[in-house]
């Protein structure tokens, strides 16, 4: 049985992959399992999702703590999230990045795989700067790493089961298969291990709930795109700051927005409503 | 010491007014209205400090006692039946925040068909949500267990919400006569609440928000140690009670002539009082009967139950609802208890009193009896047994 665990954001698409994972195994004659587990439920939380892939059934039911394939949809959530969290040792870490595969941090022993998924992505008119729509290339990128699926089976469940643009999606994969660089264990920064250790119930607020105020969780982590608000052309007319779902944006001395940048997630919400449309969404490098 | 001639309901209002209640909230349904009309009498006339919040529906009510609690005040609501139901989800929350509100439950039949009697069915159905629930026999015994309940409520090991609960007409329409204790003696009982908010004004703090697979066991667990501490707690809040008013209501589970009895009946709620007398008739002819009335039905006072299984031959367990596809909860719950204890004497579910049924002296007896026959059912519906004429 092989494992597979997907890091994504809300809204990329990363269930997806892992659904059409499955039904490309299946077409495959394996047997697949594929499932999500969901956080806070807001565009651009991280999004975790499993694969589990088999000749015989899958006799199991639960998350994926020791995967052999790790794969990260958004290079930003190498930062944050503890991705190789278990990874087994000559597994593969395999991430969407315009960097070179030698650049990634894992594991000893742990193989490293780069595709430029968004390039393919947008460069065959899958979702936008913004929120680009990689899984499928990812998926391609997948196949070729580690043959858990053929690239046939792949791009027939593309065309299948992916309701809008299956052909674009199907040369998106195919470019992934052909684009994704793979370096073996020895190559590039190696990380310990991690593990996770589990904060135990007394260092809990004792008593009443979580206490601990949202003031204090900085969703910019899950920023990729920054909005850039032109003043010149702004009419003061609050619309950014009553759609900003994060309460990112305050008002100036003289009545100009103004970003609360450690709690703006780059939806780009703002900038879509703004109606002289003078907010600019500048992707972070 | 005052005696009034009191309704089960007034009792209850008066008990949330000698508590000195910060925040009340309620929504009217039969049987309960006259408990918080009363109340917002008391703060009408000023012999309540107290806001009263009004609300449009019992959802709403239970959320503005959530609030307040969290804000630090002393509240209570009353409610019934239907009521209580559409505050399932509500109820869940006052707990898992642990929020000490105390609310009155005057226990009626759940529709359809429609039925304003006495029935358990609606406080049998939110056992599971955490709160803590006490089954009041009489007028005096509403009183004060609403008094002991903001004591247990608002504890720092406990930290819960309670339910007092009481029969429909049997005690909310019943008049009797109430001790009403001294608003000074029951300020030394019951001092104003300590300060403990969760939610402070101008501090943003999130209450039970999204947690994750890693933490909300966590909680869970600190609910269920929590409400595993009443019974201990509940005998040192009875004593000093005692202390104060020379009355004790005998903790989670007292018992009535039980020494070597061959049938033991467990009752709640007003069942109670006939089988007493029941038992008394019986004694005196000679046949070997006693009774235990479950007054602390969550947490299930397991040790009492064990330790009365020792001392008996047979138990039958009185419910006043049912548990569709099982038997009386009351029943379910007392065969747990014995399954991982000592003794197992054989043991009956007898369903009585269903939506407002008499339980009569009649019926108590013929239960008595078919125990010492040794014949123990499962499942007895003794109500289909008893003609019955409703007037009016
Ligand atoms: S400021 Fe704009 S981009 Fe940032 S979170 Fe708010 S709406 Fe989204
Ligand atoms: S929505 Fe646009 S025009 Fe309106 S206040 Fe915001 S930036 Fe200015």
């Amino acid at each position: 049985m092989i494992e597979i665990r997907f890091h994504g954001r809300g809204g990329q698409g990363g269930v997806v992959a892992s659904e059409l994972l499955a039904q490309a195994a299946f077409l495959d004659g394996k047997i697949p399992q594929s499932f999500p587990f969901f956080g806070v439920e807001r565009r651009g939380a991280p999004v975790t999702a499993y694969s589990r892939i088999d000749d015989r059934p899958i006799a199991l039911r639960t998350s994926i703590t020791a995967p052999h394939v790790v794969v990260v949809l958004d290079p930003g959530l190498l930062a944050t999230e503890r991705v190789t969290d278990g990874l087994k040792p000559g597994g593969l870490l395999l991430v969407n990045t315009t960097h070179a595969p030698e650049t990634l941090a894992a594991p000893g022993g742990v193989r490293r795989a780069a595709v430029d998924a968004t390039h393919i992505a947008l460069a065959h008119g899958l979702g936008t700067a913004m929120l680009p729509i990689v899984n499928t290339a990812v998926l391609g990128a997948l196949a070729r790493a580690t043959e858990v699926v053929s690239l046939e089976a792949l791009s027939r469940a593309v065309e299948q089961f992916v309701p809008a643009r299956p052909e674009e999606n199907r040369l998106a994969a195919r470019d992934g298969y052909l684009g994704v660089r793979t370096v073996d264990g020895t190559a590039g920064p190696s990380v310990p291990l991690p593990t996770s250790p589990r904060v135990a119930g007394p260092s809990l607020p004792e008593g009443p709930m979580a206490s601990l105020s949202s003031e204090r969780i900085h969703t910019a982590a899950w920023r990729t795109f920054t909005p850039v608000i032109h003043l010149d052309r702004c009419t003061k007319c609050n619309f950014c700051w009553k759609f900003c779902p994060d309460d990112a944006i305050e008002f100036d001395a003289v009545g100009f927005p103004k970003l609360r940048l450690e709690y703006c997630k780059g939806c780009g919400i703002c900038a879509a409503e703004c109606p002289p449309k003078t907010i600019e969404m500048v992707a972070e490098v | 010491m005052t005696m009034k001639v009191l309704s089960g309901n007034y009792a209850q209002s008066y008990a949330a007014q000698l508590a000195r209640v910060q925040v009340i909230s309620a929504y009217p349904i039969t049987p309960q209205t006259s408990i918080v009309e009363k109340i917002a009498d008391f703060v009408a006339s000023g012999d309540l400090n107290a806001q009263y919040v009004k609300v449009e529906s019992e959802h709403s009510a239970l959320q503005v006692c959530i609030s307040a609690a969290a804000l630090g005040a002393r509240t209570y609501t009353a409610t019934s039946s239907q009521g209580l139901l559409l505050m399932h989800e509500l109820l869940h929350w006052a707990s898992g925040v642990r929020a000490p509100i105390v609310m009155g439950v005057v226990n009626r039949a759940v529709a359809p068909p429609w039925n304003i009697g006495a029935d358990h069915a609606d406080t049998m159905s939110q056992r599971d949500t955490g709160w803590i629930q006490f089954y009041a026999e009489s007028n005096q015994e509403v009183l004060d267990t609403v008094l002991e309940a903001f004591r247990l409520a608002e504890h720092p090991d406990i930290r819960l919400p309670v339910m007092v609960t009481e029969d429909a007409f049997y005690l909310s329409h019943t008049v009797e006569p109430v001790d009403v204790p001294e608003a000074t003696l029951v300020d030394r009982f019951l001092p104003p609440r300590e300060p403990h908010a969760i939610l402070v004004p101008g501090e943003a703090t999130r209450l039970g928000s999204f947690t994750g697979p890693d933490h909300y066991v966590d909680f869970r667990k600190q609910l269920a140690d929590a409400i595993e501490r009443v019974p201990k707690l509940l005998g040192k809040i009875e004593e000093e009670y005692r202390a104060l008013t020379g009355r004790s209501h005998g903790g989670a589970l007292p018992t009535y002539r039980v020494d070597g009895a061959d049938a033991v009946l467990v009752t709640m709620g007003t069942a109670t009082t006939t089988a007493r007398g029941v038992v008394d008739e019986m004694r005196a002819a000679g046949h070997k009967v006693g009774l235990a009335k479950l007054r602390l039905f969550r947490p299930f006072p397991d040790d009492e139950i064990r330790r009365l299984a020792t001392q008996v031959g047979r138990i039958g367990v009185v419910d006043r609802s049912y548990t569709f596809g099982r038997m009386g909860p009351a029943a379910t719950e007392v065969s747990a208890a014995l399954y991982s204890g000592g003794a197992r004497p054989p043991l009956s579910s007898f369903l009585a009193g269903i939506g407002g049924r008499d339980i009569t002296p009649h019926e108590v007896r013929r239960m008595y009896e078919t125990l010492l026959e040794g014949r123990t059912p499962t499942t007895h519906w003794e109500d289909l047994e008893e003609e019955v004429t409703v007037h009016g």
